[in-house]
């Protein structure tokens, strides 16, 4: 006898989105459904391939999915799927691309602290740190995972509107021969040549250089 | 030229194309794991990740995994894109000047080669045989980040 069954549209979309290596799974709604539709995720590991189904995600309504902490090893690569439900109906089981959380993840800006002399300025950058499970693990900055790492600075006079761009490895700056009592904006990116990764510029950071002293 | 980066693998050091090798990858990646269907298997990092190899290793096993590439890889991965084979060329290009430097280095005895990074290539060498040609290095194309992220 014929089996009878409704299938439901697959959800859509289904990838990685990750940033520091907090590595979230998002998708999009089966198309045509409102709300109601409920969803479950599973995620593999390349290369041992087991689905392995992840009890939080297990029926919920959102469309996102945490999956850090399974994905943390990023030695390793995966897979996740995710499957619709709706009135007895569901959908296939949709999956990723494969997923490298050392290549594909995105990175923050560094964070920038200025301080300034009468005729300089002093830039200390901080590379953000990799997700971690609570507050009490220990902390791992990017630079650890990405040797690398460099800083582009860019420093702008506000008065003249002259910009300077300095690529550093290091994570200080020393600015010289500025002029006293001056606005000066400072913003920085990281660049990781290989891997190819780039943040964001961060925002800018304005301080004014002191009197001359001379 | 830009980008390229000195690797060093124990006496040996190999001048690396490295960001343009990755930008290469990067660009057919999605294309190329498309085609490898087999999740539960992978022929380098299976059953080990190479990231468990001895350090002292490093250099005898990267000798044998440039030669695997140039000579077992590229050449049986054409596909119907011509933009992803033109991809593929360059990065096969990098390899076999690589393999050269390498090998001249291992010819000189600076890269020996121990138990472990034997065993460790005979394990690729039987995961590569256990499937067909075409599969296996389609598969090992797309495992070439694995490689990358290793080396460096």
């Amino acid at each position: 006898s014929g089996e009878l069954y409704c299938s439901l549209l697959n959800p859509r979309n289904v990838r990685f989105e990750s940033i520091n290596m907090k590595n979230v799974l998002h998708w999009s709604a089966p198309e045509g459904t409102g709300s109601g539709v409920l969803y479950r995720v599973k995620y593999s590991v390349y290369g041992v391939g087991k689905w392995i189904r992840k009890p939080e995600c297990r029926n919920i309504n959102r469309t996102w999915c945490d999956l850090s902490s399974e994905t943390s090893d990023y030695e390793d690569q995966y897979y996740a799927s995710v499957k619709a439900f709706l009135n007895g109906m569901f959908s296939d089981w949709v999956e990723t691309t494969r997923f490298n959380p050392l290549t594909d993840t995105k990175i923050d800006p560094p964070m920038v602290s200025v301080s300034s002399t009468d005729r300089s300025l002093s830039i200390i950058l901080t590379a953000p740190e990799k997700w971690k499970r609570s507050p009490e693990e220990e902390s791992v900055s990017l630079l650890q995972l990405y040797p690398g790492l460099q800083y582009n600075v860019s420093v702008l006079n506000k008065k003249t509107k002259k910009r300077w761009f300095f690529s550093i490895s290091n994570h200080t700056l020393v600015v010289p021969r500025l002029e006293p009592e001056t606005a000066y904006c400072v913003s920085a990116r990281i660049h990781v040549t290989t891997p190819i990764l780039d943040s964001g510029f961060s925002k800018e950071y304005c301080i004014a250089t002191l009197k001359d002293k001379a | 030229t830009a980008g390229n980066k000195i690797l060093h693998f124990g006496a040996c050091r190999v001048s690396m194309s490295m960001t343009e090798i990755r930008a290469g990858f990067t660009a057919i990646k999605a294309n190329i794991q498309a085609r490898d269907p087999i999740r539960t298997l992978s022929i380098l990092s299976y059953p080990h990740s190479l990231h468990k190899l001895n350090s002292s290793d490093r250099c005898c096993i990267t000798h044998h995994l440039f030669n695997f590439y140039v000579d077992k890889v590229f050449k049986h991965c054409k596909t119907e894109d011509s933009y992803v084979n033109r991809k593929i060329s360059s990065i096969a290009n990098s390899f076999l000047s690589m393999k050269r430097k390498l090998g001249q280095c291992h010819e000189q005895n600076q890269c020996v080669c121990g138990q472990e990074s034997s065993e460790k290539f005979k394990q690729i060498l039987a995961n590569y045989e256990g499937l067909n040609v075409t599969s296996a290095a389609m598969k090992s194309l797309g495992e070439l980040d694995i490689l990358l992220d290793w080396m460096e």
